[in-house]
């Protein structure tokens, strides 16, 4: 059986969706319940639902010989695992945003990064030169300028209404993002035929091949 | 700052498993030794700068690393095979070739690659061949590192990867990459990073279709299969050289019955800078991440000047000692002995008899009175 680790939130349902169409259905029922592992109808996955930043861990250690996770999840995490599919699902980017865009050319004081992905924006920033101070936050970064904490946020932006109702505009993109298939590096080697067949299942629904 | 406190990354063994740990070493080494192999004790304390030209900065650098008295940078060694290299172009340098040597000793590593290897401080079995270039000194690490684990009853859940790091680099040099792209390809390879990598290769002189057959073979891993696509897809005399050896490998591989167990895995291009032919990695089903590796590193002995071919391969100790307690394998050892419990109020006729059991190697435990 393959353990497939599932990010919790806003990946999970367009997860399961495409899952679903690759053959790995889960029925309502087991859908309805609140547990948090679950097998699917052939008997051959089971899912386990987690929080997005723990999906990485749960791979790297085997546990889970696969996971569906955002790539901004993976840039911050650092984990050693294979990336052999981009999902095309839950698409967003990863932007620097400001209130006042033309902060990033003050040329004194250190630029304050308020953000969820310290090591993206280190990265970000430092390979360009810049020096910064980085704010780690947990959650609800766009607050973080109008109250002064910051001058610039690193976020994960979908629509980008969530900056426009915090009076945030976009001021680089870093990044895309989207859902990536991971996989531990011991399982591709020790249960191979069973994941690469969830492989071509999973590649032939991305790239439209109807499935019967 | 409390005294109980152990550092990251730092452990215990005790009772059993402590056995066990030492019985699955024993074992290693006992194969070593009946492949003729003979132990070397490397020094624990080293100059950083045989590490950096031994691994590379970029595995030196994850070392535990700290000054000598006269401001030289010392390391808690991260690797035994620098130091074996080194004895081998210095010391032993007037030994008859082949050298095999062989080791248990533990490694240190401040930082390491994978989040699920949270040891810090772990030991390696492992063993070096220098002096041969033969296909049949690769054969025979990987026989001995087969033999190994079929000792540990892993020989039902074990799978050995092979590669030559040599098709790689005849690509590389063919696609006349520089050095960051040619890193960048490693990287998209070795992540499996299949649709990255078509892209990657677009601004190259290469068709669709190769692109397309190119990144499947770097995704796959397989028998003799892999290597028959993988010569309609690259025709460079360098990596076609290096497929040649492989099928060779493979060739004999198959004759001693070992194909179910390893697999083509071109796809392997982690160690590009270390190795300079065959690289294998070794995995066990309950591990998560792989419990060894190894391969030929050719030009490491010149560094230390006698340049030299050279094969070897480590397991990680710990890791199998995880494994084969999970699958409750019994090694011979301590376990199964009665014990004879000696007492008594006369101190000195306790210890006679006691010392009378083990004279013939039976197992005591003295009781001592309140």
């Amino acid at each position: 059986m393959i353990t497939i680790a599932i990010a919790k939130g806003r990946m999970q349902d367009d997860a399961l969706t495409l899952l679903a169409r690759a053959g790995l259905r889960i029925s309502e029922e087991a859908l309805a319940s609140r547990r948090l592992a679950l097998v699917d109808e052939s008997g051959n996955y089971r899912f386990i639902f987690v929080k997005p930043a723990d999906v990485p861990v749960y791979v790297e250690h085997g546990i889970a010989d696969c996971g569906v996770v955002g790539r901004d999840i993976l840039l911050e995490s650092e984990a050693d695992l294979l990336l052999p599919l981009d999902l095309g699902i839950a698409r967003c980017r990863i932007v620097v945003a400001a209130a006042e865009p033309e902060v990033m050319q003050r040329d004194f004081g250190m630029l304050r990064v308020a953000t969820k992905y310290a090591k993206v924006a280190g990265d970000h920033f430092g390979a360009r030169g810049i020096p910064v101070e980085i704010i780690a936050l947990s959650g609800s970064v766009e607050l973080a300028p109008a109250l002064g904490l910051a001058d610039l946020i690193v976020d994960l932006v979908e629509t980008g209404r969530t900056l426009k109702d915090n009076g945030l505009s976009i001021v680089e993109v870093i990044t895309e993002s989207t859902g990536r298939l991971v996989v531990n590096r011991a399982s591709y080697q020790l249960k191979a035929p069973a994941v690469t067949t969830l492989l071509n299942a999973l590649e032939a629904t991305i790239n439209g091949a109807t499935r019967t | 700052m409390h005294l109980s406190r152990i550092p990251a990354g730092m452990r215990y063994y005790v009772g059993s498993e402590a056995r066990l740990r030492r019985a699955v070493e024993d074992a290693a080494m006992s194969v070593f030794d009946g492949w003729s192999y003979e132990e070397v004790i490397t020094p624990t304390v080293d100059y950083y700068a045989l590490f950096e030209h031994g691994m590379g900065q970029e595995e030196a650098q994850r070392g535990f690393c700290f000054s000598d008295n006269d401001g030289r940078m010392l390391a808690l060694r991260p690797d035994v095979t620098s130091s074996v290299a080194r004895a081998a172009a210095t010391l032993l340098a007037e030994r008859p070739r082949p050298l095999r040597l062989c080791y248990a000793a533990s490694v240190f590593k401040q930082q390491q690659q994978s989040h699920a290897e949270w040891r810090r401080e772990s030991t390696q079995l492992g063993c070096e061949l220098i002096g041969a270039a033969v296909i049949a000194a690769d054969l025979e690490m990987l026989a001995i590192a087969a033999e190994i684990l079929s000792r540990l009853g892993l020989q039902e859940s074990y799978c050995i990867t092979i590669n030559s790091v040599e098709i790689f680099n005849g690509i590389a040099a063919h696609l006349d990459l520089d050095e960051p792209s040619r890193e960048q390809m490693r990287r998209l390879i070795d992540t499996r990073e299949s649709a990255e990598l078509q892209r990657f290769l677009t601004s190259y002189r290469t068709s669709a279709e190769e692109r397309g057959l190119f990144a499947r073979l770097t995704q796959l891993t397989g028998k003799r299969e892999i290597l028959n696509e993988a010569r309609a897809v690259i025709t460079n005399p360098r990596s076609v050289a290096a497929l040649n050896a492989l099928e060779a490998l493979w060739s004999v591989i198959e004759s001693v019955g070992l194909q179910d167990t390893f697999e083509i895995d071109l796809g392997d291009v982690s160690s590009l800078d270390y190795y300079t032919g065959l690289s294998f990695k070794v995995f066990v089903r309950g591990a998560g991440s792989r419990v060894g590796r190894g391969g030929r590193y050719d030009s490491l002995t010149a560094n230390f000047g006698r340049a030299e071919p050279a094969v070897g391969f480590v397991l990680d100790l710990d890791a199998l000692t995880e494994v084969v307690g999970r699958e409750e394998f019994s090694l011979s050892g301590n376990n199964g002995r009665e014990v004879n419990v000696l007492s008594g109020q006369d101190i000195a006729a306790t210890l006679a008899a006691a010392q009378n059991k083990r004279e013939n190697d039976e197992r005591v435990r003295i009781e001592f009175g309140q």
